[in-house]
């Protein structure tokens, strides 16, 4: 009796699964996420924690490392990169801020990296809305940046960006496989 | 062998099956005194991605890819950004989201919260007998509002709207559901600011001979300024016109 109910349970919640039309949109493999500065900034907000206002946000889609090597070969050394998957990620400021020592006024960017073993160069560009970085135009460069590589010492499988705190400001930093940037924004 | 197979598809019976005598193996359960939202730890690991991930949706559709390609050079007409809470074998739409409760159009952890902690006597029990037991800790990530942005003025159902950007969220009820835009921007789901509510759009809901499994937000393209935003979760769907 039981095992019958269990079975019927079973195939019910298989047949769920599979039962999506081929139309819809699926969940991507390389799913979206956001991270702003403060952290958790819609929980704060909502609990009226939130003691400092808005400062940034980011979109980015986040791959995973699945196996592979990333840095070198899926996410070639001296290629622009669109910083993730799918669409271009975006960074959003909702005050004006400093980037290498130039300012940024407040608004919508893409965020691009060139990588290379000992250093990204990060570039902000007024190109928003856009798909990768197969597109890419240097003439839209807001500024470029370079930044040191850290070496993580465990394995990061989904690329992963966050805010911190700094000194001058804040920092987003960016991991995936055994490397670690950390961008300095200054307010 | 059979046991390693039936271990793992526990999780999956528990789901659609409501045991209420099986005790919770989680030790994140919310208890129905709690008045407050639960504290998240702070974000000093890489978290992993969101259970309910986020996605993005423009009009016109694939945007982007339309741009990298070269097929538009015109600018995109609206955007929206939201999380995709699944079915998992529960009953979505007067169960899990329940009728004439504001509902963020999104990601399930939230609404799941939002009736335990705003309502713990008589919805908590009603709704969650066996559900929440089987709750997992809630993630950081992805959990806001569905965010709706539009970069040039629109007619949405009749009525006009200025561009920007705003959170959209819905009130169900079995035959219609009520949208509403409201300029509470960059807050969690878990509750609304009804006081910051813009406007009102209602709209019939239709049934849908599959259920769905992902909350999905789609654009049904009519013409180049015009579309049918779609809402589809369980075997509902419900559309929003929306014309620039």
């Amino acid at each position: 009796m039981r095992k019958t109910s269990l079975l019927v349970c079973l195939l019910v919640s298989f047949l769920f699964s599979f039962s999506q039309p081929s139309k819809l949109p699926e969940v991507d493999k390389s799913p979206m996420d956001v991270s702003y500065y403060p952290n958790n900034y819609p929980i704060l907000k909502i609990q009226n924690k939130a003691t400092e206002p808005l400062v940034a946000r980011i979109l980015y889609s986040r791959p995973q490392k699945q196996g592979r090597k990333i840095f070198g070969e899926l996410v070639e050394y001296g290629n622009v990169w669109r910083l993730g998957a799918n669409e271009a990620t975006e960074i959003e400021f909702y005050k004006d801020v400093k980037i290498g020592g130039k300012k940024v006024p407040k608004g919508r960017y893409t965020l691009y990296a060139i990588v290379s073993e000992n250093v990204w160069t990060m570039i902000l560009n007024k190109d928003t809305d856009t798909w990768g970085a197969f597109k890419y135009d240097s003439k839209k460069d807001v500024l470029r940046t370079d930044v040191p590589v850290q070496k993580t010492d465990e394995v990061v499988e989904s690329m992963s960006m966050l805010f911190e705190k700094s000194a001058t400001g804040i920092s987003l930093i960016i991991a995936w496989e055994q490397v670690k940037v950390t961008l300095p924004i200054t307010l | 062998m059979k046991k390693n197979l039936l271990a793992v598809l526990l999780p999956v019976i528990f789901f659609s099956c409501k045991e209420p005598e099986k005790k919770p193996a989680g030790n994140d359960i919310p208890t129905k005194t709690d008045a407050t939202v639960k504290v998240l730890p702070p974000v000093s690991n890489y978290t992993n991605p969101d259970r309910s991930p986020m996605d993005m949706v423009y009009f016109p559709t694939d945007y982007p890819l339309l741009k990298m390609t070269g097929k538009t050079t015109t600018l995109p007409l609206m955007r929206i950004i939201y999380s995709r809470p699944q079915k998992q074998g529960r009953q979505i739409f007067g169960g899990l989201v329940q009728y004439d409760v504001p509902w963020r159009l999104g990601a399930n952890e939230s609404t799941e919260m939002r009736i335990i902690y705003s309502r713990p006597q008589k919805q908590g029990r009603q709704i969650f007998g066996g559900l929440v037991q089987y709750d997992v800790p809630w993630r950081l990530g992805a959990n806001e509002s569905t965010e709706i942005e539009f970069f040039s003025p629109a007619t949405v159902a009749g009525k006009t709207v200025k561009p920007g950007r705003y959170i959209l969220y819905c009130i169900p009820q079995e035959t219609k559901w009520t949208f509403v835009l409201n300029s509470n921007l960059y807050s969690w789901g878990l509750e609304q600011n009804r006081q910051k509510d813009l406007m009102q759009f209602e709209v019939p809901v239709e049934k849908t001979s599959l259920a769905i499994e992902y909350f999905t937000i789609a654009c049904e393209k009519k013409s180049d300024k015009s579309t049918a935003l779609i809402f589809l979760w369980d075997d509902v769907k419900a559309k929003l016109p929306v014309s620039f």
